[in-house]
């Protein structure tokens, strides 16, 4: 049954990051793609209904993990303390730019709401990447499972190296959202960024392939039949893109992340925390999951309610899904 | 400072700021749901009323959101001993919320806000009961929650001192949860009412909206009455039962009672002198202490001396905080009941002192909301879980004071300035009215 949960939340963050990924990664590309007031707006209509959905996937994933593995929901959180208050600032300012913009009445205003919008979606990819990086590589844990380390320690270069290739992944994944639903001249220039931001990705997805060889010494495991799918997502990314599919490449690009993060599932289990220090183990699924009556429960009413998500939620999106065209 | 204080100053401040929020939502939204259907049903008026009253719904929501997700995750930055404990329990209420009524709230918010002319219109105006059912279930969620805390059922203790859940139902069904939470529902339904009511009078006021103004007093002022007597009673009374019964030493501090007495008087008003452990400048009304807790005008009510005092809650706080609560509740039901009848006797839209104290009656719900939380949360000290887990032992190991007052100082610092920019939002489209088409029907074209 913990495995179930670890499937759980593996599978509420990946909708997250396909979900929010791509307004996070519109709102990153936004000030290169869009160069008038006007224009800037379209980008905000066009995720302006469905951010606030997409970021509950965020705070329901928190959640279950409280409910699911409640040891690691604390010790993670406390030793993340300061990343993570952070990472709650910028989400507020993120929000708070996102909803009150269009209730100002003047350009200067949304000008300003519009700079925080794009620099805190940003610097939160670049964070995520920083955090995935550090649970990927390890962190330095004590025998309680409490995290000894300090801030400056988690932004190590492997770690810096993820949150970059976030970045690049999130603005790509951006990109294919706002081409296929807006029209107007930033969507061209999106259309045309989108190739270039696939190339810095490949890149740096090498780049962190490689450190993460090193680091695990090139022991290979089955999970390395993983890369072959992502390979294969991207390169249908880049042939939908350049054939102008526009459905397809937004798909493609979900496909791919969504690999990315079975990936980092595959090399974090069945640790949820993994130990740097590599004396002691870390926090794994089984020591963090609560009694089996507790996780029976919470597994059925989170499974139950989210199956309900998916069905109206899909159900909104068609419904709410046409292009925003902003014209001249 | 020690680090618990720290983190219980952080925890009431940024759980008192953003529960302002939710009153409003859990307030407003029944009405935000009764115009829209009543527009899909052709009122072209309510068409107007429901505009306007999603628009402040929605100023409301994005700072409820900003401020609900940093306590989400607080009791993992700054209550991890706690959270470790009882997760297994507190986890599931929460997670509850996240999927149950989260979603809801937001998906179908997206739909109120940008949906209307892009899907049908009976969908819109289902859209509307969805938030109003998303806002009132996540209330539910969060109660339960709280109600566990200050009432813990449904669990075994491990040998590990772990706390186990036993039975997720009992968590839901507690009692305590329910009398709290539809007492809960009761105090935004009044500030809801008195937001309305108040509103519209600010219009009648100022000679505008003439025939919009004068629906709003007359569903706020009406909803005001009846949600401010279901406050009193049963929802209030049934609360101080299940306190009186779970957490004497808590009724004991509401009351400002030192001495176990027969016949307890109840104190009206009085200051509490925890030193000499008795009430100065009291006024009592005899026996009636003893009639409201038991239902027996002779019975024996505990008092603090009962108790050691390690046990005792922090008395003035709690006292002082319930005696506003009551207080106010108290003159909302004669102010509400006061506007009703001259509703009835039809002179309520001319009467412009009353029109007056509608207005003003705006902030008090707030304030009686926040005092009564006051009361359940700083009562239940020193406990974090009633009985089981002492607050001290609940915070995290791992974070040092001056951290925890850094971050105080960044939310307080924050949540200023979101309360500056709520106020300045709210109070513009309050001053432009119902009738304004607003910044988003200039941008209207901008879509296909
Ligand atoms: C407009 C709001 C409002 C009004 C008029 C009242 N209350 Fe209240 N009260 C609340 C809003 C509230 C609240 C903020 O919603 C609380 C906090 C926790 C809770 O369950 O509800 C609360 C808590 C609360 C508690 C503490 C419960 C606990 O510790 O678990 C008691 C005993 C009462 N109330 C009793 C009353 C009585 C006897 C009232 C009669 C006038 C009253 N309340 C009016
Ligand atoms: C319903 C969900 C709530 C939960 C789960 C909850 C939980 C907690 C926790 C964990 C603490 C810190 C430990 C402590 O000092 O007791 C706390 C303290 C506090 N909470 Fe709540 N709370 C809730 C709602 C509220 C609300 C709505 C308010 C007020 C608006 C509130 C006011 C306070 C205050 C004032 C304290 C500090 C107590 C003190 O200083 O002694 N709480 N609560
Ligand atoms: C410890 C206490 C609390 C926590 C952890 C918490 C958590 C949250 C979170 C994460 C959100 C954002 C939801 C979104 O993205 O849509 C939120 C909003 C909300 N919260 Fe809280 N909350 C607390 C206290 C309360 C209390 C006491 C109530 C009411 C009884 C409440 C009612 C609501 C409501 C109705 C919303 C919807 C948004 C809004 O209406 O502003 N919360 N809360």
């Amino acid at each position: 049954m913990s495995i179930a949960a670890f499937v759980l939340i593996g599978f509420m963050l990946t909708m997250y990051v396909l979900l929010d990924g791509y307004d996070l990664g519109v709102a990153a590309i936004t000030p290169f793609v869009a160069r008038t007031e006007r224009e800037r707006e379209g980008s905000m209509r066009a995720i302006g209904p469905f951010w606030n959905g997409n970021e509950v996937w965020l705070i329901a994933a928190g959640a279950a993990l409280f409910a699911l593995f409640p040891k690691a929901y604390a010790s993670s959180f406390s030793g993340f303390y300061l990343p993570l208050i952070i990472v709650l600032w910028l989400l507020m300012g993120r929000g708070v730019a996102m909803e009150l913009r269009s209730h100002f009445p003047s350009e200067i205003w949304h000008t300003f709401w519009d700079a925080c919008f794009a620099i805190s979606s940003a610097l939160l990819i670049l964070l995520f990447g920083v955090a995935l990086g550090n649970l990927l590589h390890g962190v330095p844990l004590d025998a309680q499972g409490y995290f000894t380390g300090t801030f400056a320690r988690l932004l190590n270069p492997y770690a810096l190296l993820v949150g970059l290739f976030t970045v690049t992944a999130l603005a790509l994944h951006g990109c294919t959202f706002l081409v296929m639903r807006t029209s107007g001249p930033a969507t061209e220039r999106a259309r045309r960024l989108a190739p270039r931001v696939w190339f810095a990705a490949l890149l740096l997805y090498a780049l962190v392939s490689l450190a993460t060889l090193i680091a695990h010494r090139f022991e290979l495991s089955w999970t390395a039949a993983i890369p072959v799918l992502t390979l294969a997502a991207f390169a249908w990314i880049y042939a939908a893109v350049r054939g102008g599919r526009e459905r397809a490449a937004f798909m493609a690009s979900s496909a791919w992340l969504a690999t990315l993060m079975l990936q980092a599932a595959a090399t974090m289990y069945p640790y949820l925390l993994p130990n740097l220090n590599r004396s002691i183990p870390g926090i794994s699924i089984f020591d963090a999951a609560p009694s089996p009556t507790a996780l029976a429960s919470a597994l059925t009413v989170t499974i139950a309610g989210l199956i309900a998500v998916l069905i109206y939620g899909s159900y909104v999106t068609r419904r709410l899904a046409g292009k925003v065209s902003v014209g001249e | 400072m020690d680090v618990v204080l720290a983190d219980r100053l952080q925890f009431a401040f940024t759980v008192m700021f953003h529960y302002l929020f939710p009153i409003t939502t859990m307030g407003i939204a029944p009405f935000v749901a009764f115009y829209t259907i009543k527009a899909w049903r052709g009122d072209r008026e309510a068409e107007t009323a429901a505009a306007f009253w999603t628009k402040i719904f929605a100023i409301n929501f994005a700072i409820g959101v900003v401020t609900g997700i940093p306590m989400e995750f607080q009791f993992g930055t700054n209550w991890a001993s706690f959270s470790s404990a009882s997760g297994a329990v507190i986890g599931q209420p929460l997670a509850m919320e996240g999927t149950y009524a989260f979603f809801l709230e937001s998906i179908f918010l997206g739909v109120l806000l940008y949906g209307k002319g892009r899907v049908a219109p009976a969908l819109h105006a289902a859209s509307g009961v969805c938030v109003w059912l998303g806002s009132w279930l996540s209330g539910f969620f969060i109660v339960a929650t709280d109600a566990w805390m200050q009432h813990p059922v449904g669990y075994s203790l491990g040998a590990d001192h772990h706390i186990r859940l036993t039975s997720l139902p009992a968590v839901l069904l507690s009692p305590f949860a329910w009398w709290q939470y539809l007492h809960v529902l009761a105090g935004a339904m009044v500030a809801g009412g008195f937001i309305i009511a108040g509103v519209g009078a600010y219009y009648l006021l100022s000679r505008r909206e003439a025939a919009l103004a004068r629906r709003f007093v007359y569903s706020g002022t009406i909803t005001a009455l009846v949600f401010s007597m279901l406050a009193i009673f049963p929802t209030g009374d049934r609360n101080s039962a299940t306190v009186t019964a779970y957490q004497p030493v808590k009724l004991a501090a509401m009351e400002g009672l030192f001495e176990s007495t027969n016949g307890a008087p109840l104190a009206i008003i009085g200051m509490p002198d925890v030193h000499n452990r008795q009430l100065i400048d009291p006024v009592f009304v005899p026996d009636i202490l003893s009639f409201l807790a038991y239902g027996n005008f002779n019975a024996n009510v505990k008092g603090l001396n009962a108790y050691a005092t390690e046990l005792w809650p922090p008395v003035e706080l709690t006292y002082y905080a319930y005696h506003v609560m009551v207080g106010l509740g108290t003159i909302f039901v004669a102010v509400a009941g006061l506007a009703v009848l001259w509703l009835v006797r039809k002179r309520l839209y001319d009467s412009r002192p009353l029109l007056w104290l509608l207005l003003l009656a705006m902030p008090f719900p707030y304030i009686a909301n926040e005092a009564g939380w006051m009361t359940t949360e700083v009562g239940r000290q020193p406990w974090i879980i009633y009985g089981l887990m002492k607050t001290a032992d609940g915070a995290s190991q791992t974070v040092v004071t001056g951290e925890t007052i850094f971050t105080l100082i960044g939310f307080v610092g924050m949540y200023f300035l979101l309360g500056v920019l709520f106020l300045y939002l709210t109070l513009r489209e309050i001053g432009l009215g119902p009738s304004h088409e607003g910044v988003e029907g200039a941008v209207a074209e901008v879509r296909a």
